[in-house]
């Protein structure tokens, strides 16, 4: 075999020519449309506390002016006035709850399977502190969370039950994805803005229901690739994962799959609920208590970790 | 600039680059979802900082250097957004992504080569940098680069040819001490 051959079969794998490469460049177009939208709105939005933020308020109206020209170039979805006037709004609900989200909240998060419950988690947050726990009915004795971080001492459910304490973050290896800093970082990136912002940016075909309580429903699609943007592993296998470690199944794992969304907003303009559904599936996320959830408390009778390892 | 000729160079710069950087987030992130989200990435900073943003050919290597640099920091995320699923996500697997469709023995090779061996040699080979160029990816020297892709082609090569001509578990041992540091 010649040097040229090895070369030729190098420059032949090119991903330029795979048949998928044409559809991943428009799939992109319109990750960047979402994002610079996305971004632009959260600018025209920032409070103007002092007169230099006037001055960065201002850039960011001129900013998000000329964005909205520039998306449309690379291809948004068509819409008249009312549609336009939608899309701002659950756009603003988006920053506006992620704002809120900043200090301290709670989401229920829950997957549905022809009906029934397949899997749920309640997260609750506040400052640097977190609990992560199952939201499905509790059997006697069992403890209501099954992880928490308090006080940067992480908690665990003992196997043969009550709580145990894993260890301070001086005991796990920097850049493992596995210290409280680390865990807190993931759950903010979802709870805290960036998957609000990327889900209502994208939001497609818009319509609106007014519902009670001064609450709207914005309804429209959103490629189940900015949903569920994430590769995992479990398993051996990679998996695409939706917010909060969910599993996409069926119609979902096809990241060019339309998947219809309803954002509700409170009077207050605070999203209380993300619900996604398509075949026999829905996936929602529930906020609750936005800036006022209190602090998971500490475990009382917490065992160390390495207590009962027989001694010889 | 005006808001109209910043949205014309927006569009001019997706239009002539977007694919370069989708093709190269592709292959820096095997994975198509966070090659997506690594592409808009880059091009929201871009588009933040459009008024530094280099003239010509230019544009093409900043974008290059800024999405090497994007795909440095959503590992570092990916790594701990992975151990959260693994403590979250509790569900049976039902989806997993496909075979990427490129050559398997061409996969293969490279797949055997180091990382630095194997960027440099894709930045040559697919991305069609100059030595100079790549030095200004990475942010080396350009003969730091040009020896780092004239050692890569010559692994590759090595590499492609054992795997062809005779079988993968003969040539484990030998193609081991082939390796560069990661």
């Amino acid at each position: 075999m010649s040097s040229s051959e090895s070369f030729e079969a190098l420059r032949r794998a090119n991903p330029r020519a795979r048949a998928g490469f044409g559809p991943a460049v428009d799939a992109a177009a319109e990750a960047v449309r979402a994002r610079v939208t996305a971004a632009s709105e959260a600018r025209t939005v920032r409070p103007r506390a002092s007169r230099r933020a006037v001055g960065v308020s201002v850039l960011g109206v001129s900013i998000a002016a000329a964005a909205v020209a520039v998306v449309l170039s690379l291809g948004s979805p068509g819409g008249g006035p009312g549609v336009e006037s939608a899309t701002a709004a659950v756009k603003k609900a988006g920053t506006v709850t992620a704002s809120s989200a900043e200090r301290s909240g709670t989401a229920r998060v829950r997957i549905m399977h022809t009906g029934t419950v397949w899997a749920a988690s309640l997260i609750r947050w506040n400052g640097s502190d977190l609990a992560l726990g199952r939201d499905t009915p509790q059997r006697p004795g069992q403890a209501t969370s099954e992880f928490l971080v308090v006080d940067g001492m992480m908690y665990g459910i003992d196997p043969e039950g009550g709580w145990m304490e894993l260890g301070p973050p001086s005991s796990i290896d920097p850049g493992s994805g596995t210290t409280p800093a680390e865990y807190l970082a993931a759950v903010r990136e979802d709870v805290g803005g960036e998957t609000l912002r990327r889900i209502t940016g994208a939001m497609a075909g818009l319509t609106t229901t007014q519902l009670g309580g001064s609450s709207t429903a914005y309804r429209g699609t959103v490629a189940a690739g900015l949903i569920a943007p994430r590769i995992g592993f479990k398993e051996g296998q990679a998996i695409r994962m939706f917010p909060f470690g969910y599993v996409a199944h069926g119609a979902a794992a096809d990241p060019s799959a339309p998947l219809d969304v309803v954002v509700t907003v409170g009077g207050d303009g605070v999203i209380h609920r993300i619900a996604v559904s398509w075949p026999s599936w829905t996936y929602t996320i529930d906020y609750s208590k936005l800036g006022a959830t209190v602090a998971p408390q500490a475990p009382v009778h917490a065992r160390p970790l390495n207590r009962g390892v027989p001694s010889n | 600039m005006t808001d109209r000729e910043r949205s014309a160079r927006f569009e001019e710069l997706f239009g002539s680059y977007g694919a370069d950087i989708v093709a190269y987030c592709g292959w820096r992130t095997g994975s198509a979802s966070d090659a997506q989200d690594a592409v808009a990435e880059v091009f929201l900073i871009a588009w933040r900082r459009l008024d530094d943003l280099p003239e010509g050919d230019g544009a093409r290597i900043w974008l290059y250097a800024t999405a090497r640099r994007v795909i440095a920091n959503q590992r570092r995320s990916i790594r701990r957004r992975i151990a959260l699923q693994e403590r979250l996500a509790r569900e049976p697997v039902s989806a997993a992504e496909g075979p990427s469709g490129f050559d398997a023995t061409v996969r293969e090779a490279l797949s055997r080569l180091g990382p630095r061996d194997r960027e440099v040699l894709l930045l040559a080979e697919w991305e069609g940098l100059s030595p100079a160029e790549i030095a200004a990816v990475i942010g080396c020297q350009p003969v730091t680069a040009r020896g780092r892709l004239h050692r890569a082609r010559r692994r590759f090569r090595v590499v492609f040819e054992s795997l062809v001509s005779s079988g993968k578990e003969e040539d484990h041992e030998q193609l081991g001490e082939l390796r560069s540091p990661a």
